[in-house]
């Protein structure tokens, strides 16, 4: 049963969609989560991660819609897009609705910080679906990136798809892509890793002397993230953890060698904000 | 023999710890083994394991290798009141093949008639629905602790996130392989009792694999494919501080053992008996005549040579026809680890004493 009788305005970007709403103008968003694709042959045996980041870094100011039905799926897409910064309209059933509302008021008190995307990888994005394809795989690595109409001399790496270095013949397998891109990059290289879960979507914003890291876990309806070891690229001599659904998030195992910032955190239910400072 | 062809993948090794003392691989006897084979330690029509004969000949082994006259002095050679020991057993294929509690429980009693309190002894693996399944608590001492680095599959809580090797094999995004918790921040020892067991990716598994692959996180990836990366990854992770130096003695576990499909029994078919152990300060040598047994017992069955590479004899899948297998195995590991210094492989440098009770 479809409920959320009110569109109530509950942050700057994410509204609650009623049951009638007029979708026709928005742009349709996935409903994050994981699905397993066990009788499908792959490349790989990873699990397969239904995230918007792609769609929003393609549409940075478009609006969106959400249908996230579910007990975590809402929280989740609202937690998605206060990450990206964009505007999603998300409309979910009964057992979403709480949760939904109860991140949406995470959401409120966790804002401030006038934070740009930290990232080192421009992607001149020829609108295509292929690109769009590419720019998933790219999100789902934690390849931070952003889309530029050309190469940008500031970034360490422009992938342009379609070049020599990344023809349009090889389109056919996105994942071979993004790991050129990571192998161009190289892993020292790169502002976010991530181990201990293959469903877990990072995201890096900043504005020099302080950061602050979006963690999602679009595996949350089966099961939290039991362990994360999290390494930020660059020095950071404080970290503050919190997370919704959970009262009190300890960040533990602190490093802050080799021009890098490494931490554990103990559990990730569905979502996290690491605020960091030098 | 080593029987690999084409680049080992590049390896960074991270941790804080030195080499210590004269312990650790090889130890302090290279290229010595001990056998003890006794008839009545397993009764192989009713399948079970007699636990006074093990014990016998955990004695006798222990004694042979050592010279010692007693069994005090024996285990005194390798471990003293003070120590916190990690007993690293095998559980991979419970409950139908494991490091037997029969075996486990008599090292315990050494290790409690030498001093050291049941309470600063572990039972550890990796996974503990596997330790659960062979259930070691009512068959040991009293207080000993049993625990598996991972309560929840995959959880890395239970590992040290400073000490690792860090490896791109086929573009993996985790690349890190991290050592159990246990073993860098309380044991001061670490006793190896691994079982001899064919593999279907190493080739064999006995003292190399179960340290090595038993005591990191993440390590499936490297037999993902056909061809995998045991080769050089068993021997790169056996050789990481304080892993190396503080593994003490291996005692391989040959009371039952398997031929084909390991580490799990695919067919009841593959089981055998060979009912005897091995012991020994270097794995390298350990797992030389592991290595042997396996080979011997495959020529008898009609089954190839685990040398073999042949892409007629790959078929993925359960491998419940030994004419096939899912992997090209990489028995050449045990003589690749000796190229790192962890022993012994040559057999002319090998002296092994063979003991029947």
């Amino acid at each position: 049963m479809s409920v959320l009788l009110a569109a109530a305005f509950l942050l700057q970007q994410i509204t609650v969609a009623p049951a009638n709403a007029d979708t026709a103008q928005l742009s349709k968003a996935a409903t994050p989560r994981v699905t397993f694709h066990a009788n499908e042959a792959s490349a790989t045996r990873a699990p397969w991660v239904d995230s918007n980041g792609w769609r929003y870094l393609r549409q940075p100011d478009g609006h969106f819609y959400c249908e996230a039905p579910g007990a975590t799926a809402a929280a989740l897409a609202a937690g998605e897009a206060f990450a990206y910064g964009v505007h999603v309209a998300i409309h979910t059933d009964d057992a979403g609705l709480a949760p939904l509302n109860k991140m949406l008021a995470f959401l409120s008190d966790a804002k401030g910080g006038d934070f740009s995307p930290l990232v080192n990888i421009g992607f001149v994005d020829d609108g295509s679906a292929e690109a769009g394809e590419f720019m998933n795989l790219l999100v789902r690595r934690n390849l931070l990136f952003r889309v530029v109409k050309q190469a940008d001399p500031k970034l360490d790496l422009t992938v342009t798809p379609g070049s020599a270095e990344y023809p349009k013949a090889e389109a056919v397998n996105p994942s071979l892509l993004a790991e050129k891109v990571r192998g161009n990059l190289t892993d020292a290289k790169r502002l976010l890793r991530i181990y201990g879960s293959e469903v877990v979507v990072g995201r890096l914003v900043g504005n020099g002397d302080a950061a602050r890291l979006y963690l999602i876990n679009y595996g949350a309806a089966r099961s939290p993230a039991r362990g994360l070891r999290v390494r930020i690229l660059g020095t950071f001599s404080k970290q503050q953890a919190v997370q919704f659904d959970s009262a009190e998030t300890q960040l533990t195992d602190v490093s802050t060698d080799s021009g890098a910032t490494e931490f554990t955190l103990p559990e990730l239910k569905t979502f996290a904000m690491i605020n960091l400072a030098k | 023999m080593l029987s690999h062809s084409g680049t080992l993948p590049e390896y960074r090794v991270v941790t804080r710890f030195q080499p210590s003392g004269k312990m650790g691989f090889p130890g302090p006897y290279p290229g010595r083994a001990v056998r003890v084979r006794s008839e009545r330690a397993v009764d192989a029509a009713s399948n079970s394991i007699n636990a006074s004969a093990v014990k016998s000949m955990l004695s006798r082994g222990m004694r042979e290798l050592t010279g010692a006259t007693g069994d005090h002095d024996a285990w005194s050679h390798f471990i003293s009141p003070s120590d916190t020991v990690g007993i690293k057993v095998n559980c991979s294929g419970a409950p139908e093949i494991n490091s037997n509690p029969e075996l486990v429980s008599a090292i315990i009693d050494n290790l409690i008639a030498v001093g050291v309190p049941a309470d600063r002894i572990y039972i550890y693996d990796r996974f503990e629905n596997q330790l659960k399944i062979v259930n070691f608590g009512p068959k040991v001492a009293a207080g000993v602790k049993i625990s598996g680095a991972e309560s929840a599959r995959g959880s890395i809580l239970g590992y040290d996130p400073r000490t690792y090797v860090e490896v791109n094999f086929f573009g993996e995004e985790d690349t890190r392989s991290n050592l159990i918790r246990l073993v860098s921040d309380t044991f001061t020892k670490v006793i190896n009792v691994p079982t001899m067991k064919e593999h279907r990716a190493a080739g064999v598994t006995g003292c190399l694999k179960n340290i090595a692959y038993g005591d990191f996180s993440n390590v499936a990836r490297s037999h993902q494919k056909e061809k995998t990366n045991t080769y050089s990854f068993i021997g790169t992770l056996a050789a990481v501080e304080p892993l190396r130096s503080r593994t003490v003695l291996n005692i391989m576990d040959g009371l039952r053992s398997l031929w084909q499909g390991g580490p799990f029994l695919q067919s009841p078919k593959f089981l055998f008996f060979p009912k005897q152990i091995v012991l020994g300060t270097d794995p390298v040598t350990l797992d030389h005549v592991l290595l042997d047994m396996i080979e011997d017992k495959r020529k008898k069955e009609g089954a190839p040579s685990l040398f073999e590479r042949g892409a007629n004899h790959l078929k993925r899948g359960p491998e419940l026809d030994p004419q096939y297998n899912s992997f090209i195995r990489e028995p050449g590991h045990i003589e690749y680890a000796s190229t790192l210094g962890l022993g012994v492989f040559d057999k002319a440098r090998i002296k092994e004493t063979v003991i029947e009770l």
